[in-house]
């Protein structure tokens, strides 16, 4: 257990002090948050000032309506429209687009609408940025209805009484489950794919990196200085525990840093989270506690079926040809979960996720998704467990054999040989 | 008492015996040659001696204890396959793999310090171990089997890639090792150094134990047969059929007699040729020519 305890250490210790761990942990983040954050201030910062448009009114009589309607506002609270001039039927039309055009080339203005003298006809809205949809979207809107509503007026008929009879009616959603009811915002399949691609990044990466880590040893030869001093199921296992370490470090600092982020407001006072698909966003905690067993489960499978494959390659060549055997069942997870999103409940659905090589990232989805029956995740869990086990021992018999083993790699029938070898 | 027993011991890999029936005694406080062509299977029984491999059928006991993860860390370790992570401050990894052997870091680190400063390593033990010369390295996997003090020590090629001097001082710790009571296994090619340091060998050929014993009395049993000529002028003489076997050097010729031989008679022919002799003398066979006799006899 002592020697178990100094390989976790030095796992563990020499991992952490990498660069590329500083890299990974904390600069590409930061990398990500920044750009992300930059994205919200230059869009924010686009729509700070008012528009400035001049209206063109060749019927004589929409453009108050229109006014009205522009009564939108920034998030500093001034007017998001500056109307300049309304000018009503003008005298020479071809003068006064030379001049405004001028103005809008001049940055003295940034549009003018042209209302046509028959209603029915199309307005034109001239800008410098046809695709500025900061300008557009409203100013539509307020020309629909400015017509609209004087189209109704014409048959005697107000627009507010129109308005409260055709209001229709929101359709709010709710998911029923054991715990009771909860109103749904339409985040649970976001909150599944992402933990789908969560699970599967993670056993992926810290399974290879366990598997590098004993190529590593093989290759400078470490490896007959170790199993000199001790048993190769104790390098295995330190090794394993010292890389879930470093996961577990990585992991730690992310959601700290996110949590703190958070709740110093700094994406609150940028104006994110209250519109952000992110406000509000609420994970049950049965779900991670869930989901961290399951990964644990899987971790532990995965990472000793990648340290075995390791164990049996002289070098990284040799790795990537039999790595395909961890990763097959992980990719095909990534392939097929689509089939749960669509239907949880459904016996492909019930029957994969019972498969203990998918049962960490396919159960953790239906979990996610809708809770299935309490037996079916205890004998998923069951079995995940198990076979978790039987593949450690299996693995640390092929490692026993393979870390003493260099040259031609392995063929799968070698490997199963191995497995007999006392 | 005796170091390390082995009895009968047979290891064998899909098929291919490397290790048939071996039986050796290694004398506590003696150093043992472990000798033998390329793939004899020395490193196989040094595997085993570890506790890395288990042998097929008989019994190996270290300091009168069968061979266990316990028995390991009463010996230190060069394996003849070199190597350490090559990313580890040297400290630190002189230091991991003592407490692996047991010692406190304290007491590891202390003692690091004091071998790094002994074979001239002071100023490195916070580099990488990538950024030292080879023979450097090779010095620090020499303090990292030998830090723990440990009773055996087991030797693989300790001196290749080592410069004269380097030898000169890995040679002077194993001796002092001797001087203090650890039983030394050096397992080498270059006879020179058996014949300088070894209290007695053991030859394996072909997975067999083929001959061992005290270095001396071996010698002693091949009996002096051979002889160191220097002369200068024809060498017809040499061609008496008295002699099995000449081997030319720089200087002269060392000629095996055939058993029943008289020196004096080679002697008397060399007078009556016209060679001039310079020096005549009777030998014991060289480590070499017994190991090549040995191994070549069919």
């Amino acid at each position: 257990m002592r020697k178990i305890l100094l390989i976790i250490k030095r796992e563990y210790l020499t991992r952490v002090r990498t660069k590329g761990f500083i890299i990974g942990t904390i600069i590409v983040p930061l990398i990500g948050l920044g750009s992300v954050l930059l994205v919200v201030f230059l869009v924010g910062h686009t729509a700070t000032q008012s528009l400035r448009i001049v209206i063109v009114d060749n019927s004589g009589q929409l453009a108050p309506a229109i006014v009205h309607g522009l009564d939108g506002k920034l998030a500093d609270g001034q007017p998001q429209f500056t109307v300049e001039q309304i000018v009503s039927r003008p005298a020479s039309l071809d003068d006064l687009q030379q001049d405004l055009r001028t103005r809008i080339n001049g940055e003295k203005l940034d549009a003018y609408l042209l209302i046509p003298q028959d209603l029915d006809q199309p307005f034109e809205l001239h800008m410098r940025n046809p695709d500025n949809f900061g300008l557009i979207g409203p100013l539509s809107k307020a020309v629909d209805q400015a017509v609209i509503s004087s189209r109704l007026e014409g048959r005697g008929v107000h627009l507010e009484n129109i308005q409260s009879l055709l209001k229709g009616t929101d359709l709010q959603l709710l998911k029923v489950s054991e715990t009771g009811e909860s109103v749904e915002k339409g985040q649970g399949i976001a909150i599944a794919i992402s933990l789908v691609v969560l699970l599967y990044t993670a056993l992926l990466m810290y399974g290879i990196i366990t598997m590098r880590s004993v190529i590593e040893e093989k290759t400078t030869r470490t490896m007959e200085v170790l199993i000199s001093s001790v048993r190769p199921f104790e390098l295995l296992a330190g090794k394993i525990l010292g890389v879930a370490a470093v996961a577990f470090t990585q992991f730690a600092i992310w959601m700290t840093s996110t949590a703190l982020l958070f709740s110093f407001g700094i994406l609150a006072s940028l104006g994110m989270t209250r519109n952000s698909p992110l406000a509000g966003v609420h994970v049950p905690i049965s779900l991670v506690i869930y989901a961290c067993l399951f990964f644990v489960g899987g971790y532990f499978m995965y990472a000793s079926m990648f340290a075995a494959i390791g164990s049996a390659c002289s070098n990284e060549q040799d790795a990537q040809q039999l790595q395909w055997l961890a990763m097959a069942p992980l990719v095909f997870c990534m392939i097929i979960y689509g089939v749960i999103l669509n239907d949880p409940t459904s016996r492909t659905a019930v029957i994969l996720s019972e498969i203990p090589f998918f049962a960490p990232v396919l159960m953790s989805l239906r979990i996610s998704l809708q809770t299935p029956p309490a037996w079916q995740i205890a004998l998923s869990l069951t079995l995940l467990v198990l076979t978790t086990v039987a593949v450690m021992y299996a693995s640390a018999k092929i490692y026993r054999v393979g870390v003493l083993m260099y040259g031609k790699r392995p063929s799968l029938v070698e490997l199963v040989r191995w497995l007999r070898y006392t | 008492m005796d170091a390390i027993v082995l009895e009968n011991v047979t290891k064998s890999y899909d098929g291919v015996t490397a290790v048939n029936a071996v039986s050796l005694k290694v004398r506590c406080g003696a150093v043992l040659g472990l000798l033998g062509p390329n793939g004899a299977g020395k490193t196989t029984t040094i595997r085993m001696i570890m506790n890395i491999l288990v042998p097929d059928s008989g019994s190996i006991r270290v300091l009168d204890e069968l061979v266990n993860d316990g028995t390991r860390d009463k010996i230190g370790y060069l394996p003849e396959e070199r190597g350490l992570y090559p990313r580890m401050k040297v400290l630190e990894i002189i230091v991991f793999l003592a407490a692996l052997h047991g010692l406190t870091q304290a007491e590891a680190s202390r003692r690091a310090k004091e071998w790094l400063d002994r074979l001239g390593l002071s100023e490195w033990s916070d580099k990488k171990l990538i950024d030292l010369s080879k023979g450097m390295q090779q010095k620090v996997q020499f303090i990292t089997s030998v830090i723990h003090r440990p009773p055996v020590v087991i030797l693989d090629e300790p001196f290749s890639g080592l410069d004269p001097v380097n030898a000169a001082t890995i040679q002077e710790i194993m001796l002092e090792m001797r001087s203090q009571g650890s039983t030394i296994v050096l397992s080498t090619h270059r006879m020179e150094q058996v014949e300088r340091l070894c209290d007695a060998i053991c030859l394996i050929d072909k997975g067999r134990n083929v001959l061992d014993g005290e270095l001396r009395a071996i010698k002693q049993s091949y009996g002096k047969n051979t002889l160191h000529i220097e002369f200068t002028g024809s060498d017809g003489f040499l061609n008496h059929p008295g002699i099995d076997q000449i081997t030319r050097l720089i200087t002269g010729v060392e000629a095996k007699l055939k058993p029943g031989t008289e020196p004096q008679e080679i002697l008397k022919a060399a007078v009556l040729s016209d060679a001039k002799i310079t020096r005549f003398e009777l030998l014991e066979p060289s480590l070499s020519e017994i190991f090549i006799d040995r191994t070549t006899r069919a």
